[in-house]
């Protein structure tokens, strides 16, 4: 019996099922006591989505020096169970710690509940201390927040998808209308007094907090060329430079990466393998800068896992398709590498990708109740 | 075929309505009454994927609620945006959005009747840009069931495994029907008992933002089975029903699409060419809350020099031209604080009309229809 198939027995049995839907946040100083002495205050969770085997990663280092050396820096979890639950099931699960079937084109929120929201709302995080950066377009953003009741949007992260908002084409009519000018200190005062007098109505919904700061962060991103990156990583690359300059920017205290592009792998195992080495090396760029920064350098962790693997055996287009029930579908590695890890660790025990979002919870100190992942063995030093 | 005809015959929809069994005494009186500001600009948005335009509003306003929704259900706008959001649901935007001819054709025949929702899909399903968005014989099949059956793969391994070695050339029964090809998984999945319901599931949620009862949806499935065409007539049923009304009367979010094609209509008084929507629709689909982009975006059109807007000199009563922006951009009068407040502002030296229009367009309540 699984722990899907127990709870909904239990739920039938006594209403267990419907108790555990509804938690309350606990106080700061019942969570993870060891969570305060840890040196972790940033973390980098990369979902090398796509599809990746390691076959093609640490199967084969020389295409990853960047996961290779944070693993020989790090931890190296080499069997981590996925799910095969189509891309955006099989990632979104890394991110709730929850394995559901969802449909493949489902553009939807779940009830499930992501480690953004357990995070942010345990630990009072603002809005601005939770990013992703994503690369697969607008069924992406879903993995920000879910609907359950007790969490939700207030909780969510700010989603940023790098394809889409630095597409090109939208670039070039920023170029045709010409960029926002910077208003008088009139202008702005009439635009506050006209804001307060809509704000006054009875039931007006109040603006987003923070909004304005990422407003700046956006209008300054589409003047640094992220739009122009090019090539068959070309989304994931926006990605990862996002996410890199919001780590500089920002500081988040989590910035999450969803990669998509090694899905090329259908119809092309060349220019898989060449997605997997341009993101390894824009994985390192994106260390370096961690790296450089003085607030980040000591303060910041990275996890890189793939949503599941691929095929074992080309398909009859001399690609990788994602079906088969093998071992290199099944299980990827999972690559850990921070202040509070161990350092030249390889774990070869089963772990479960569902187990990142109780181990990044537990990491920081709170609490991810609904998940059904366990905390990741052997990962503190 | 003199039901299809109703949507587009002014009194033949009432008849038709009654003769359907969906009109209420409620509803037979608000079909004679012109539909409120508000209520305008939700069926715009919800039928057309946009507010009317100037002289639409004008036209529209004072129409007969009957009247109006024989304009905008079943003409070649309606199909144009129907077609738009189905190309959505299947995620077939960006590169995998469908150039052929054949597609794009599509709409025109729909509006024309050469072509009906079911044929329309089949169509979608058997493109280039639907296979490519789903490569593979596992993701193909599993998508297939998932948005034309609306069947859970989970819970239908077999069918999905039959699928996969029909999509590979074998022989197989896939959903109910024999199949050797690619085709026939797209063929087997439109022809099934299935497509009917999900379809005119996911159509009443989309509209009405409410799920329709079982016993209804069974009568709209047998319906829709019966006669393909009847598709606006169903539509037209459930914007008169009392779910719809409550919709209308909740709000709504205005979806990154339609806010994208809004701003244009709403600031420029004109459609926004493909070129000009589709990247700002990409780039507001790319944020968790598109909020900041869409101030930044309302901003760049207002600051650009190219509107045709009013100088402040050039408004003869301030009072009369707020009320009005309220009435076409929030689809309501403004309070008496707020028209207060808004003229005050306007009569301050220096000041634009543009910062009255950004207030209100940049507004949460501008963000829901």
């Amino acid at each position: 019996m699984d722990r899907r198939t127990f709870l909904k027995t239990a739920a039938a049995a006594g209403g267990v099922l419907a108790s555990a839907r509804s938690v309350q946040a606990q106080p700061l100083s019942a969570l993870g006591p060891l969570a305060s002495a840890r040196k972790t205050r940033h973390l980098v969770l990369v979902a090398f989505a796509g599809g990746v085997r390691t076959r093609e990663t640490f199967g084969s280092p020389q295409n990853v020096p960047t996961l290779q050396a944070l693993a020989d820096d790090g931890v190296l979890y080499t069997r981590a169970r996925t799910s095969n639950l189509g891309h955006f099931g099989a990632a979104l699960a890394i991110f709730t710690g929850l394995a559901e079937q969802r449909g493949i084109r489902e553009n939807t929120r779940s009830d499930d509940v992501t480690l953004f929201e357990y995070l942010r709302k345990d630990l009072g995080w603002g809005p601005n201390e939770a990013w992703i950066a994503t690369s697969g377009g607008a069924q992406q953003v879903n993995y920000a927040y879910g609907t359950h009741s007790d969490y939700g949007s207030k909780y969510g992260a700010n989603t940023l998808d790098g394809e889409g908002i630095f597409n090109r084409e939208f670039k070039s009519l920023l170029d045709t209308w010409g960029r926002p000018r910077t208003w008088s200190e009139a202008e702005e005062r009439q635009l506050a007094a006209l804001r307060a007098c809509l704000a006054s109505r009875k039931g007006a919904a109040a603006a987003q907090a923070g909004a304005a700061q990422v407003e700046r962060f956006l209008l300054q991103e589409l003047t640094r060329g992220t739009a122009d990156l090019t090539g068959p990583n070309a989304s994931d690359a926006k990605a990862l430079r996002v996410a890199r300059n919001l780590l500089v920017l920002f500081r988040p205290r989590i910035t999450a990466v969803v990669l998509q592009d090694a899905d090329i792998a259908h119809g092309n195992y060349g220019g898989y393998v060449e997605v997997v080495r341009r993101n390894d090396e824009a994985l390192g760029t994106l260390w370096q800068a961690v790296k450089q920064d003085p607030e980040l350098a000591d303060s910041t962790a990275i996890i890189v896992v793939p949503e599941f693997g691929r095929d074992r055996d080309l398909n009859s287009r001399r690609g990788l398709d994602h079906g088969d029930g093998s071992e290199d579908l099944a299980y990827v590695s999972c690559t850990c590498w921070g202040p509070d890890f161990k350092k030249k660790a390889i774990v070869k025990e089963d772990v479960g990708v569902v187990d990142v979002t109780p181990t990044i919870c537990d990491l920081f100190g709170a609490k991810s109740r609904l998940a059904r992942g366990k905390r990741l063995p052997g990962l503190y030093a | 075929m003199m039901i299809a005809m109703a949507p587009r015959i002014p009194g033949l929809s009432l008849f038709f309505n009654v003769f359907l069994g969906v009109g209420t005494e409620y509803e037979r009186t608000a079909q004679d009454e012109p539909v409120d500001a508000r209520s305008l600009r939700s069926l715009a948005i919800d039928l057309l994927g946009r507010p009317p335009l100037s002289a639409e509003w004008q036209r529209w306003s004072v129409l007969p609620r009957a009247r109006l929704l024989d304009e905008l259900v079943g003409g070649a706008d309606f199909w144009s945006h129907w077609f738009d959001e189905q190309l959505y649901y299947f995620l077939l935007v960006n590169n995998f959005r469908p150039q052929q001819e054949r597609l794009a054709a599509a709409p025109r025949e729909l509006f024309e009747k050469r072509l009906e929702v079911r044929e329309a899909l089949h169509r979608v399903a058997l493109s280039s840009s639907f296979d490519q968005r789903n490569p593979g014989a596992d993701t193909f099949v599993t998508v297939v069931m998932e948005q034309l059956a609306g069947l859970e793969v989970a819970k239908n391994t077999r069918e999905l495994e039959i699928g996969k070695k029909v999509y590979d050339g074998s022989v197989g029964t896939f959903l109910g029907a024999t199949a050797q090809s690619q085709a026939d998984v797209v063929r087997n999945a439109i022809e099934s008992r299935f497509f009917a319901p999900h379809f005119l599931r996911r159509e009443h949620e989309r509209l009405v933002r409410a799920k329709p009862e079982s016993a209804e949806l069974a009568a709209w499935s047998a319906r829709l089975e019966q006669d393909p065409r009847s598709f606006p007539v169903l539509v037209r049923s459930w914007l008169e029903g009392p779910l719809y009304a409550a919709r209308l009367t909740q709000g709504a979010p205005l979806e990154n699409r339609a806010f994208a094609r809004a701003l244009f209509v709403d600031l420029a008084d004109r459609l926004p060419a493909f070129e000009e929507a589709e990247p700002l629709r990409e780039a507001l689909d790319s944020l968790a809350d598109s909020a900041p982009l869409r101030s930044i975006t309302a901003r760049m059109l207002l600051d650009s020099g190219k509107l045709k807007l009013p100088a402040r000199a050039e408004l003869p009563d301030a009072s009369a031209w707020v009320g009005a922006q309220f009435s076409r951009l929030l689809g309501r009068a403004p309070a008496e604080a707020e028209l207060a407040g808004f003229v005050k502002v306007l009569d301050e030296p220096g000041a634009k009309v543009e910062t009255v229009l950004y207030a209100l367009v940049s507004s949460p309540e501008y963000n829901r229809c």
